[in-house]
């Protein structure tokens, strides 16, 4: 069923076009003379001088977890490149040293030009080896194989820049927890 | 046989004016970018510096020369399918025309000096003529024939209708604009912009005389531009960009600097023929002339206060900045700090100079031949100072173009017309016919 919408008649000063002329002239003034005066008052972000706030939990850079010992946490059992859905992983495992470790990763690459940020690969992983809280966002470089992060760039990262709270993303290389459990397993 | 005068050497520095309009063009894209972007809640482009003292950015003005060098080096292509002679020649016209438009505007009041010949008068505009303000308009109607040809001979529909557009508008407005401005040479009964000038000095200043004429002289003045609201010659929406489609580096450049010499020199016109030019109430030629001391020493204090302002802003701006946490904050505060010693500096001197000139200038009247004349340095400060005036003038009515552009939502092609020839030209004539018989009625 047709509804009509009312319109609101103009009224006769509002016609005349001049007078609207001037008010809209002193609405934009107004935000010209705030800003000019007081350019603090603009909601503008300096960026890139100063960082904006970025939660936890944004989708941004990945980055790998690692083991006490410093070996990549990942076991190289393909769920992520599986449920990417822009095909930008590629993985090439290798038998892994530790006894308890089928695989590990030789070769984890992301292709950041052809990754989504969708996150699926942070959900699919079952040792939670990937995350995506860096609060990296921004991505600039003069050469398109630049994009490609490998293995070694997806492990440098500094546990200082993350919560101490969680215990689990401050796990960084040089700890001993690993080869003490290796010496309690009699693997060593 | 030419005689190296005083008037002839005069007159031959005043070719200097031509550039005037010229130095408007990088204020004014600066002023356009920043000022829309004030207007908008956003900053703008500061950010291109000059490596030195902390990267100075002299609030974004810095920018034009980053953008110049772009131009400048940028491939300059020609389509294929362009017709290349016209091509090339089309985008030079606007320029040359914004050379040779200041050439009848009056920059400062005629002086007398004495030459060989005894005293000579030597006007403020470059082309004394006595069709003035009519060889304005002739030249800069030509100017869209460089949007014309280069849209023509770009060989391209989307620039083929931006070109036809632009000449539409061109011819429609046109009219409009010479009818509303005819009531001010009724009343003064003279072509000559110093005749104008004078007349309003001597009376009222042409807004006051005709207020109609001015808003709809301006309206007109915004079409002839080609500026919002009346900027259907371009559009990125219908048209994908307007006549300078085909046209890339420094022949879009050409454009894009002749569209705002076109706007420097209409506020000149628009600050010469409504605003009084050179004049200022309550300082009148021989006003300035008598108490040049007086004057310049003002004139100089009002900069510097500008200056102060200036420094004080800095000042705070760089507080401000360095709770911010930047990682360039060391940077800034470097060059926060030599722009507000740079600043407050320049205030010191200039209240210096200005009380000088306050406290020992008082000029004399010196006689050549039974006639008191002023002598020369007094009419050259004179002239500085009107000079000074006109350009302040013309800098706000080009604030005026900026603000309104930034104000009014865009008209449709056929509201263009419309407005163009239902309304403006018909309050116009009305507006000449009532003028011309209040001028009958007061003058006899």
């Amino acid at each position: 069923m047709a509804r009509i919408v009312p319109r609101t008649e103009m009224t006769l000063v509002e016609k005349a076009y001049i007078p609207e002329i001037a008010r809209g002239l002193k609405v934009t003034m107004g935000h010209f003379l705030k800003g000019f005066f007081k350019p603090e008052s603009i909601p503008v972000k300096h960026y890139p001088e100063v960082e904006p706030f970025v939660p936890r939990d944004y989708r941004s850079r990945h980055r790998l977890m690692k083991r006490p010992d410093g070996e990549p946490r990942c076991v190289a059992c393909f769920m992520c490149a599986t449920a990417c859905p822009a095909n930008c992983m590629t993985i090439e495992a290798t038998s892994s040293d530790d006894d308890r470790i089928e695989k590990k990763p030789s070769k984890f690459e992301i292709d950041q030009l052809v990754c989504v940020f969708c996150g699926l690969c942070v959900e699919a992983c079952p040792v939670d080896a990937i995350r995506m809280d860096t609060k990296k966002m921004a991505f600039a470089a003069d050469k398109r194989e630049t994009f490609k992060v490998g293995l070694e760039d997806l492990m440098d990262w500094d546990p200082k820049d993350y919560p101490e709270s969680d215990i689990q993303s401050q796990k960084a290389p040089g700890g001993t927890l690993n080869a003490q459990a290796r010496k309690e397993w009699g693997l060593q | 046989m030419i005689e190296f005068d005083l008037p002839f050497i005069l007159q031959c520095a005043k070719f200097l004016l031509a550039f005037v309009p010229l130095c408007f063009i990088p204020i004014l894209i600066w002023g356009e970018r920043r000022g829309a972007s004030l207007i908008q809640d956003r900053l703008g482009p500061n950010r291109a510096n000059i490596p030195l003292l902390g990267g100075l950015r002299l609030f974004g003005l810095v920018q034009n020369a980053p953008d110049g060098i772009k131009l400048f080096t940028k491939e300059s292509f020609i389509p294929k399918h362009a017709h290349k002679f016209w091509y090339i020649v089309a985008p030079m016209i606007p320029l040359c025309i914004a050379f040779l438009t200041p050439s009848v505007i009056p920059w400062f009041a005629p002086m007398a000096v004495e030459g060989a010949k005894g005293i000579a008068n030597v006007s403020g505009q470059i082309l004394d003529a006595d069709a003035g303000v009519l060889v304005l308009f002739a030249l800069s109607g030509l100017s869209v024939y460089g949007v014309v040809l280069g849209a023509w001979a770009s060989n391209s529909k989307y620039a083929l209708m931006g070109g036809m557009r632009a000449s539409a508008m061109m011819i429609s407005y046109e009219v409009s604009m010479g009818l509303s401005v005819a009531g001010i040479f009724l009343i003064v009964g003279s072509f000559s912009l110093t005749n104008i000038v004078e007349w309003q000095a001597a009376h009222v200043w042409g807004i006051v005389a005709q207020p109609l004429g001015f808003v709809m002289f301006l309206t007109s003045l915004f079409a002839e531009t080609g500026r919002a609201p009346f900027d259907v010659a371009e559009g990125d929406s219908e048209i994908v960009a307007g006549y300078f489609l085909e046209y890339s580096a420094i022949r879009f450049g050409l454009y894009y600097m002749g569209e705002y010499a076109h706007i420097a020199i209409a506020s000149a016109l628009v600050s010469t023929v409504f605003l009084g030019g050179y004049h200022m109430p309550w300082l009148g030629t021989e006003v300035i002339r008598a108490n040049l001391g007086l004057v310049g020493g003002g004139l100089l204090a009002a900069i510097a206060l500008l200056c102060i302002w200036i420094a004080y802003a800095s000042n705070r701006w760089s507080n401000i900045y360095a709770k911010m946490n930047a990682t360039d904050a060391a940077q800034r505060k470097l060059e926060y700090r030599v722009m507000t010693g740079l600043f407050s500096g320049l205030a010191v001197l200039l209240l210096v100079a200005g009380s000088a000139l306050a406290l020992f200038v008082h000029p004399q009247q010196v006689s050549v031949g039974g006639t008191e004349i002023w002598p020369l340095w007094v009419n050259l400060g004179t002239a500085a100072i009107q000079l000074g005036i006109v350009v302040a003038k013309t800098l706000f009515i080009c604030w005026v173009f900026i603000w309104v552009r930034w104000t009014l939502p865009r008209f449709r092609y056929d509201q263009v017309m419309g407005l163009g020839w239902k309304i403006l030209l018909n309050i116009a004539l009305v507006n000449l016919l009532v003028t011309a018989v209040v001028a009958k009625l007061v003058k006899g």
